[in-house]
Formats: structure tokens, sequence, C-alpha cells
């Protein structure tokens, strides 16, 4: 008999992943045994503490020049400069995330209770919500984790897996407007299949045409391969389909709005920030990566998805009238100015690394004014829940100057004025695609400079929307029954202040974060 | 050409290695009061004062640091970080100019901190107040530290927000938001002037810091693009400091409480503009070229408005206001004047940042102790009630009308007698200037200290407590005696003279000179009349009618009457023209293009249905377009 | 003699793609997914022989397990949405568009 030769695995290299799903695992186990009064008490502190464990075993691996250059876990996983950066960014986030969805009365206290029915009010009554809430969001953000460090196609989809599956799940959880919550749920459920399953299938066609799904292989088989071959052009496709949706590109965006609007609103938050960054994030490691070696294919189709998200994203915000459906088309513009970033990812290392470089920042400092920007949402409040009309915010600026002022500082920050952290994001990647262009022997310069203009002209339409709130806010009258603007408890106050602190800091003082992404972009993904 | 500067030479360690430190306090105390909200109310207000306090002692040692350096050796340049990577770096800049603006805002500014300790006493959100004050604190110190005009302008927009802040800190008085946002709009536009400037600087010249336009300008390179940008950075500097046209902004903003009319409408941020000029003077300013023309014309224009505004003010703080924009005329003045007069204008910013912030205070503590009524004709002869504030609200007017040896004596007359020998026009202006504000200080002396008490029966004049009237006595001090300092054998001029240039010759002070004796002579006949009409005659406790100057003085001028039949009018004629033509179809204008991209908007989200199969349709359609389109690009 | 696999396999997915397109009872759409996956499945059966390793029927596998994961989180959805609604219909729930 063969005797099957144990694999090694890098334990300490993959310690903050095995502490957050070890947290996750521990929770589903709180939830078993411990008595109801006793769970939160549990949950938040350990969810809390394994986050921040896990992002201080992150800085352990990064500040021991500890940053591995091969792959970990059998070829699994790559747990590589950049994907240790993108790693802290999601732990910062999905802890001050779950900050704000440690407050009360954002979650239903039994999901499975019909609104309005006697089942509910004796959940009600019983007190508090779903715990369940803690342990999916650790395994949704363990799914973040993998996801932007898969080695192959196969961890990459369990990871997209991991990541939505809960997801899906808390996106139905809100306590106010259960039906809008549940059909956002059911929404992006179906779609999230849907195209998952083509992610499947594509990478079943890439298979069949290079013989493996590790992202190396793929490129080594491509740069055997000359014929250019259907299978492979369709698995492409297909690929592309599954990871343009969950970063929300035109044309796979129509969840964003409908999503972002029904889920509870620090989900909400969740999403639009540690999903994004780990979607980008698998993004850039499939491109540069799996598929380096057949840019001259993948950047023109590129190149149309991201002007189509860019120019969609931006003009649909200006006539949305809910302030939550309105930041969902945002991340959409926000998600292509990305792409235009994506574009620039080719080449030469160096190259390779200086547009890295300038993602990374922008996924940072657009992350946390997102978690900011929904942290202030969830503020604005109504007899039945959130205030999420836009008419109900007019004249906010006098009845809560503080709040509105720092939603406003959030928007210019979105809308890339100086001085704020947004500003340098889109500066940064924007001069990335203009010196792509410049690199010799690309023959779409011309278009990268095109792309630009673009982006520029979107980045104009949306400064028009984010504007408009802002004026509304300051400029109009309140209304005699407006919302009422509830006491923020500490952990929103920190959440705001924390994302206010940032986002100010980085536009004056850029380098802070730019110096980190620069060294994280420096070391590559592996190959 | 004798004004010549010193070269800036680069610095670290020290104190002046440490001066960032000076905007780091206030920067933190702000944050602290302002996240850490109502926990810090209790001691929030103390920790404002300590913070500003920290900064004045980094500035006072930074000082010495600086005069122990020779001469030639006495501009630092401090390099911070990188700012924009490959376009600005942010650094801060210590020489002769800056520290004494640092001195006078971080010490006036302490002061005023004090002040405020008791005068905000009764107001529950004080501790916001104090977070506010010190990020002007800070934003102002960073205005005229930074080295670059891009730091200058973040700073020059954060004066601007912490004004705004503060002028609308009674928000529930429509009349103070709606003075807040009109600041707010007025400043927009000598903003835009000064960003404007800044693009057309950064295009010609490939730099924005002083130092880079040090070494690409040399004295005597005047063409049309250096007019204007001299222009551009006039109309910021007109903005900021409330002169004409750009003035309207600054009597409404007297709605803020005192302190703050004393701290940022009177001793500092009004008088940013002052220090852009001079700062730029030596690029874009040069003696005897038009913008420098254009900086004087301006400065003398508005030191007559401002002097009639205050004729006919009965609002003390308004009067003291319109007394600001004249004052501020002056410095305007000297700035337009070249090296001669810089020294002057600094000297009279440096003295009437004393005596303006003694007599607002002074102000203050007479409205508090009056219930807050600021109509000088229900005030008269509280001089017995409050002798303290009398005592140095008086010293301050002595200050400002000139009286011989105070401070506003020395820095207004070398303001006056150096215009009359560059410019001899605007120079016997300025003398007229001077013998009006003679009248209209004495006119609010007498109504408010002298003669028959007129206030309302539930009015209860007291002193005010010590926390308020101890600053009050050192601010007079400064209005005592610092002119006499700085200007005496031209100590301040020599100080600032490796930073903006010096005069071919030094001036030498006289006391008989022939603008000098006039000057005088004509603040004696105002103080004279206005004793005739309010001190010995009985005044009135309700506003006469008054003749056709009076009213047009009361009205500003009828500043706003043009404002609005000038831009607002037609502004909205425009628009109605615009929808007009819009509605007939016309989609040429930039409305039709918002319009129309409104409008496919509205017709594009009908395509979001719903429908989750729709939703579904289109992720397929999506994957038929990607592998069309790759199989498209494989087979070119 | 593989190909007719990938044939059965890519009519199985368009087949299922269709459905989810067409049907409205979620319980469908949903199984119209699964057959999807099943569609994959089979693909990488059919590609695992003809590239001559076993890594596509490990695959398999593991879509199997995952598969299993989202039906119960996808009857869990449309469960609750049925309770509430007593509908299961897809087009029902359009409260959220524009």
């Amino acid at each position: 008999m063969n005797s099957i030769p144990a694999p090694t695995i890098e334990y300490g290299t993959l310690a903050p992943l095995l502490v957050v799903f070890g947290a996750a695992i521990i929770g589903v186990l709180v939830e078993a045994f411990a008595p109801r009064y006793l769970r939160k008490a549990i949950h938040v502190p350990l969810t809390l503490l394994s986050l921040a464990g896990a992002f201080a075993l992150v800085l352990v691996q990064v500040l021991r020049g500890q940053v591995s250059t091969t792959a970990s876990a059998v070829g699994a996983l790559a747990v590589d400069g950049p994907s240790l950066f993108i790693w802290g960014v999601i732990l910062v986030l999905s802890f001050v995330c779950v900050l704000l969805i440690n407050d009360e009365g954002h979650f239903v206290a039994s999901a499975a209770a019909v609104p309005g029915s006697a089942d509910e009010e004796e959940a009600e009554s019983a007190g508090g919500g779903h715990t369940e809430v803690y342990p999916l969001v650790l395994f949704a953000v363990g799914g973040m984790l993998l996801f932007p460090a898969s080695h192959d196609l196969l961890m990459m989809f369990v990871a997209l897996e991991v990541m939505s599956l809960p997801l899906y799940l808390l996106c139905g959880l809100a306590r106010r407007r259960r039906l809008l919550s549940q059909e956002a749920s059911m929404k992006y459920f179906l779609l999230g299949a849907f195209s998952s399953a083509f992610f499947l299938y594509g990478t079943a066609m890439i298979y069949g045409y290079a013989g493996t799904v590790s992202l190396p292989g793929i490129n080594q088989a491509l740069a055997r391969g000359a014929a250019l071959d259907p299978l492979l052009m369709i698995g492409l496709a297909m690929l592309g389909v599954g990871l343009m949706f969950k970063i929300g590109a035109a044309p796979f965006q129509a969840w964003k709005p409908d999503v972002y609007q029904g889920a509870p609103t620090p989900i909400t938050a969740l999403m639009a920030s540690g999903t994004l960054v780990a979607a980008v994030g698998a993004v850039l490691r499939v491109f540069w990566v799996g598929l380096g070696n057949l840019d001259w294919n993948w950047r023109p189709v590129i190149w149309g998805v991201a002007a189509l998200t860019m120019i969609v994203g931006s003009i649909l915000a200006i006539t949305q009238t809910d302030i939550k459906r309105m930041l969902a088309y945002s991340s959409i513009a926000h998600a292509g100015f990305l792409l235009v970033g994506v574009m620039a990812t080719f080449g030469t290392a160096e190259q390779n690394a200086s547009s890295l470089k300038a993602i990374l920042f922008y996924l940072a400092v657009y992350g946390i004014t997102t978690v900011g920007a929904f942290a202030v949402v969830t503020l604005v409040r109504d007899p039945g829940g959130e205030a999420g009309h836009l008419s109900r915010w007019a004249g906010l600026g006098k009845r809560a100057p503080m709040l509105a002022g720092v939603f406003a500082f959030f928007l210019l920050a979105f809308a890339g004025i100086p001085l704020t952290s947004g500003f340098f994001g889109k500066y940064a990647v924007f001069a990335a695609a203009l010196d792509s262009g410049t690199q010799p022997g690309d023959s779409m310069g011309g278009w990268m400079a095109a792309l630009v203009v673009v982006g520029v002209v979107a980045s104009a339409i949306a400064a028009f929307f984010y504007v408009r709130v802002i004026v509304l806010m300051f400029f109009s009258e309140p209304s005699a029954d407006g919302p009422a603007i509830a006491v923020p408890s500490m952990g929103t106050v920190t959440v705001i202040a924390v994302s206010l602190l940032v986002t100010v800091g980085v536009g004056l003082y850029p380098e802070s974060v730019l110096g980190v992404a620069d060294d994280a972009a420096r070391s590559l993904f592996i190959r | 050409m004798e004004s010549q500067i010193a070269e800036i030479a680069q610095h670290t360690g020290g104190v002046i290695g440490l001066s960032w430190l000076m905007i780091a306090f206030p920067l933190v105390g702000a944050f602290v009061l302002l996240v850490f909200g109502r926990f810090t109310n209790r001691w929030g207000h103390l920790l404002g004062v300590a913070m500003s306090l920290a900064s004045f002692a980094v500035a006072v040692l930074g000082f010495f640091e600086l005069i122990g350096f020779g001469e030639e050796e006495r501009r630092r340049a401090v390099h911070l970080y990188e700012f924009i990577p490959g376009m600005v770096d942010m650094g801060l800049l210590i020489d002769p100019l800056s520290i004494s603006f640092a001195l006078l805002i971080t010490g006036v500014g302490s002061l005023i901190h004090i002040y405020s300790i008791g005068y905000m006493s009764h107001d529950e959100h004080r501790r916001r107040f104090f977070a506010y004050l010190n990020l002007f604190v800070a934003a102002m110190l960073l205005l005229v530290l930074a080295d670059n005009y891009v730091g200058l302008f973040i700073g020059w927009e954060g004066v601007g927000l912490a004004s705004y802040l503060l002028i609308g800190f009674w928000q529930f008085k429509p009349s103070a938001a709606v003075a807040a946002k009109k600041a707010f709009v007025v400043n927009r536009v000598g903003d835009f002037g000064l960003l404007v400037g800044m693009f057309v600087i950064w295009t010609t010249f490939g730099t924005l810091t002083f130092q880079g336009l040090g070494e690409q300008i040399t004295p005597g390179t005047e063409n049309g693009t250096m007019l204007a940008i001299g222009l551009l950075l006039l109309l910021g500097a007109c903005g900021k400091s409330a002169q004409l046209p750009l003035q309207s902004w600054l009597l409404d903003a007297m709605e803020g409480p005192t302190p703050v009319s004393a701290l940022i409408h009177a001793a500092t941020m009004v008088t940013a503009g002052v220090y852009l000029v001079v700062r730029s003077g030596a690029f874009f300013f040069p003696e005897g070229s038009g913008a420098a023309l254009a900086v004087a014309v301006v400065g003398a224009a508005t030191l007559l408005a401002g002097a009639i505004i205050g004729c006919a003010k009965d609002d003390i703080k308004k009067g003291l206001a319109g007394s600001t924009m004249s004052q501020i005329g002056y410095m305007m003045l000297g700035a337009g004047l070249g090296p001669a007069g810089y020294a002057f204008a600094i000297g009279h910013l440096i003295t009437h940042g004393f005596f303006k912030a003694d007599l607002f205070l002074g102000a203050g503590s007479v409205m508090h102790g009056m219930n807050d009524e600021v109509d000088m004709r229900k005030y008269g002869g509280l001089r017995k009630f409050m002798p303290v504030t009398f005592a140095t609200f008086f010293i301050g007017y002595l200050a400002i009308i000139g009286f011989p040896l105070l401070s506003g004596y020395f820095t207004k007359d070398g303001i006056i007698e150096t215009a009359v020998h560059h410019q001899p026009i605007l120079g016997w202006l300025a003398v007229l200037g001077a013998g009006i504000t003679g009248f209209y200080m004495s006119r609010m002396v007498f109504m408010t200290f002298f003669g028959q008490k007129r206030w309302a029966d539930d009015a209860h004049p007291h002193e005010s407590p010590s926390v308020m009237t101890v600053p009050l006595m050192v601010l007079s001090l400064g209005a005592l005696g610092l002119g006499a300092y700085l200007v005496l054998s031209n100590r301040l001029m020599l100080f600032l003279a490796p930073a903006v240039g010096r005069p071919e010759e030094l001036p030498a002070f006289h006391f008989t000179s022939t603008p000098g004796l006039a000057t005088l002579a004509l603040v004696a006949v105002g103080a004279a009349f206005a004793w005739m009409r309010y001190g010995r005659a009985e005044v009135p406790s309700v506003q006469p009618r008054g003749s056709f100057l009076t009213t047009f003085a009361r009205r500003d001028l009828y500043g706003d009457a043009l404002n609005e039949s000038l831009f607002m009018r037609p502004g909205q004629w425009l628009t109605r023209i615009a929808v007009f033509f819009d509605n007939r179809g016309i989609d040429g204008l930039v409305n039709g293009l918002a319009a129309g991209i409104g409008g496919s908007s509205g017709r594009l989200r009908r395509i979001q249905t719903g429908f989750a199969r729709t939703y579904a349709l289109s992720i397929l359609i999506g994957a038929a377009l990607l592998t069309g389109a790759l199989l498209l690009v494989g087979n070119i | 003699m593989t190909t007719h696999y990938l044939i059965l396999s890519g009519l199985l997915f368009a087949i299922g793609a269709m459905g989810v397109l067409i049907r409205r009872n979620a319980i469908v759409v949903f199984m119209c997914v699964e057959l999807m996956l099943n569609a994959c499945n089979l693909a990488f059966v059919t590609f695992s022989r003809q590239v001559g390793n076993l890594e596509g029927q490990i695959i398999a596998f593991f879509v199997m397990v995952v598969a299993a994961a989202e039906v119960v989180v996808g009857l869990a959805i449309i469960v609750t949405i049925f309770r509430t609604r007593r509908s299961a219909s897809v087009d029902d729930a359009n409260l959220l568009k524009y």
C-alpha cells in the first residue's frame, strides 16, 4: 500500500484565518449551549476579540518581516503582501461593523416568526435579537479573508460561498421593514447562487483547458497553449460573471441597490466595505496571477465593463430618493473606479506594483468612509425605522449640525474633493491608469486615457448628487415632523469618529496609508 | 534692489523643529472635545484653555530660538511630510513674519479663551464653543505657518469653517443662521479667487512653495500673468478680510458670541488677507506694481467706508465691526505700499489685535452686565457701575483713535505717513478716515459710559467676574505700550526685514510731521463734535430718523442692496431665463445638460424593475456579452 | 468520447439558466440553480477523465457539499418569505425597485 504523505500546513501564516473561523465555530456552540440571556454577553467580546486578535496576528507577520513568498496549505492559499494588507483592511472594517451590529434594535427577535403574529410578540417580549448574527458575521468575514487569498479556483469558489451564504441570511434579519428585508435576502440569494453557478461553470471550462485549477498552473498553460480555445474564452467570461457580480459591476449590478436598501444597515455597511474589498482583491489576483499571460484579451473587455459601471452607477444615482439606494449606486460607481485601476495591473512587476498600491489604498480609504456613512444613516430615524427617504433628510443641518456636517464630509470624500482621503484614492487610481498607458509596448495608451476621461466625467456627475444631498441637508427648511436623531451609542460614536478621523487624517497625510499599501504592493501577489 | 529677502534654510531639531506642536495642541483639543462629547462637559473648557496656552508656550520658545539665529538665517523651513506625492510637501516656515502672527494668535487667543470661561459660563454648549475655538486656533496657525500655498489654503478653509460654525453658534436665532450662511457664501467668492490664483501659480511656476517661488521670481519681473495672480489673490484677501467689495458679511457676523467677534472677526482671522498680501508681497505685489496699487486703493476705500458705517450704528458690536473694516483698510493700504508699508501694516495689525480685542471684550463685558443688550441708546452712564471695564475700554478707545503715545498712534501714523509719501491722495484720505474714527469711537464711548442712564428697568448693570476683567487688563496693557515698543527705533521693521524686505532708507519717527499733526487735529475735531452731540446733549433712546447720509450709513452704504441688485437679481433673472429656454426644449445650456442626465437617469432607473427574474436576465445577457466580447477580441 | 458528456453538461446548464429566467416559484428557481451546479459537476468529472488527473473528481465532491449548504440557507430564506407573504412567487416580491 502506498502511504499518503501528510500535507504540511503553515499554521503560523494561516493563524488569522484560523482564529476567525475558530471563533465562529465557538459562536455556534454558544448558540447551542449557552442560556439565552448570556449569549450576547459572550458573543460580543468573543467576536471583537477574535477580529482584533486576527488583526494582531496579521500585524505580527508584517512587522516580523515574515511575509511568505510561497503558497501555503499545499498551494491552496497565498498569504502574500497584498493578501495581508487586504486582510488587515477587512479585519478593521469588520471590527467597526460589529460595533454597529452591537447596537440594539437592528435585528429581528425571531426571523422565522411572521411579522405581527403572536409568535413575534412572544419573541419580542423574551428580549434580545438574533444572537446568531455574530457567528454568521464571523463566518462571512472568514470567507472574505479566504476569497482574495485563494490560490486556486476551487478554493475561491468555496470562499465565495462561505462569504456569501451567511450574508444572504443576515440580509433578511432586519427588525423594521421586514418585507423589504426578506425580499432583499431572497433576491440576493437567488441571484448570488445563479452567478456562482456561472463562476463554477467557468472554472470547469478552464479546468478543461488547462488541466488544473491552480492559478499559476492556468497561467503556465496559457503560456504554452498558443491556440485561442473557445473553451478558454467561455470559461473566462463565466468566471468573470461571478467575480463582477460580487463587486457589482455593470451589467451585473442590478442586485446591489435592492439588497443594500433592504438589508439591516450594519450589514449593508459590512457588504459595502468588506465584501467589496475582498471581491476586488480576488479580481486582482485572478487577473494578475491566473490570467497574466492573457492581458491582451481581458483588458479590452474590462475596459468596457469599467466604463459602463462608472456611467451606470453615477447616472442612476442622480434620481434616487432613498439614501441607502443612493449610496448603493455610489458603491457601483466606485466599483467602476476600482476597475479602472484593475485595468492598469498588467505587464512588468513594477507596473503592477504601482497600480496595485493605488487600488489597495483606494480600498482601504473607501471602505472606512463607507462604514462611517452608513453609521450616520442608522442614526436618522422615523417611528417606523430608519428615515430612508431623502426628503426626510431635508434641513438636517439645522436639527443636527454635527451629524449632518460629518455626513456631508463623508459625501465629499466619496466625491473625491481635495483634502479628503477620497481625493487621493481617485487621484492615485487615475494616475496609475494614465501611467500604465505610457508603458512601452502597450497599444492601449489612448484607450486608458479615454477611460480616465470617462472616469473624470462620471466623478463630476457623481459629485452632483453628493452635493445635492448636502444642499438638501443645509439649505432647505426642516419639516416640522422631521425624523428623530437617535442618541448614538458609544459603539456608533466610535465608528463614526474612527471613520471621520481616518478620512480626515488620510486626506491630510495620505502617505500614512499609502506607505503601507506601497510596501504591501511591492511584494506582489505570489505567482 | 534693497528689498532683499533672506534665503530660506532647512531646519531640524530644536523647538522650531517641533513647531508643528503649535497646530497639534489645539487640534487635539478640538478633537477630544468634539468626539468625547458630553463626557468632557465638566472640564472641557479648561482643556481648551490649556491647549491654547501650550501652543502659546511653543510659540514663545520658538520665537526665542529664532532670534538666536543671525539676521540672515531667520527663515527656517521645517519639512513635515510628503503631502501630494511629487507635487507638494507639507512643511512649516518659521520666520519673523509667521512667528509674529503665531504669537498674536496664540497670545490673544489664549486671553480670549480665558475670558470665554466667564462669558459662556451660562451656555449649555460651552464645551462645543471651546472645541470650535480650538479648531479655529489650529487652522489659523496652519494658515500662517505653512510654507506653501496649499497649506495656507487648508488653513484658510479651516478658519472659514470655524468662523461659520461660531457665527451660527446660537443657531436657534434665525438671524445667526442666516449670518453664518452669508459669511460662508461671500467667503466662497474670495476663496475662489485664491484657488484660481493658486492654479495659475502652479501652471506658471510649477511650484506652490514660498521657497520655490522665491527662487524663480526675481524682483522687477512684472507681466500680465503676475498681475492676474496678484489680483486673484487680492480677491481672496478681500473676502477673508471684509474689504470692498466683499465686506458685507462682517457686520452680520456679529451675531456670533462676543469672544468670537473679538478673536476671529477683529484680532486674527480677518487679518489673514493682510497676511496673504504681505507674504506674497515680494512675488506678486512688488512696490509700484499695478497689483500693489490695487491693494492700496481697496484699503483706502474700505477704511473710509468702514468708518462711515461705524458712525451710524447704534449696535455697539456693529459699530466695532465697522471700525474693524476700517482699521483693516489701513493695514491693506500699508500692505500696498511695498516694504516701507509692510512693517507698519503688520505693526498696526498686532496693536489692532490687542486694542480691538480689548474693545470687543469690553463691549462683551458691558453686554454681560446688561442682559445682552446691544443697543447703545439703552446704555449711558455706565462708567460708575463698571469701573474696570470702563478703564480698559477707554484705553482701547484712546489707542484706536491714535491718542499720542498709545499703540494706535504709532502704527496708524506710520501707515499714514508712508502713504502720504508714496500715494499722496490715498494718504490724505487715510488722514480723513482717522478724523472720522475720532468721531465714531468717541460717540461710542460717550453713549455707553457717559451721560444719563437710559437702560431698561430690569437691567442691573454690574462689573464682570475677574476671569473676564483680567484678560481685559492684559489686553489694555498691550494697547498702551506695544505700539511705541514696536515702532520706535524701527524694532519691528528690522525684525521683519529678513522675511519681507526693508525699504531703501529706514523711516525715522517724527512727532511733528504735517500729516501727523493734521491727523491729530482732525481726531480732536471729531471727538469734540461727538462730545457735543452725544456727551453733553441728551441722547434719544429711540433712533431718530436722521438725514439721508445717516440712513445711507445705517444701511451699510447699501452694500447689501447693491449685492442684491447687482448679483442676486440678475442671477435670479438668469435662472428664470434659463428655465424659460429649458422649458422650450433647448438643451444647450448647462442646465440642459444636467436635465438631460437627470432625464436619462429617470428613464434608466425604470430598468430596475424590482423583479429578480429580470435581474437574472441581465446577468445572462451580461454573460453572453462578455463571452462575445472575449471571442471577438481574441479573433482580432 | 467525452464530447457527448460535455454537450449534455452544456444542455443541463442552459436548461437550468432558462429555468431561472422563466419559472416563478422560488423553489423551482432554486432547483434550477442546483441543476446548473450539477451540470458543472458533470463537466468537472468529464474533464477529469479527459485531462487525466483526479482534480476534477475531487472538485465535484466539494461542489456537492457547497450545494448542500446552499440548500439549507436557500430553503430557510424561501420558507421565511413564504410564511410572511403566503406566496413563494419571486415576482410577488418586488417592493424594492427603481
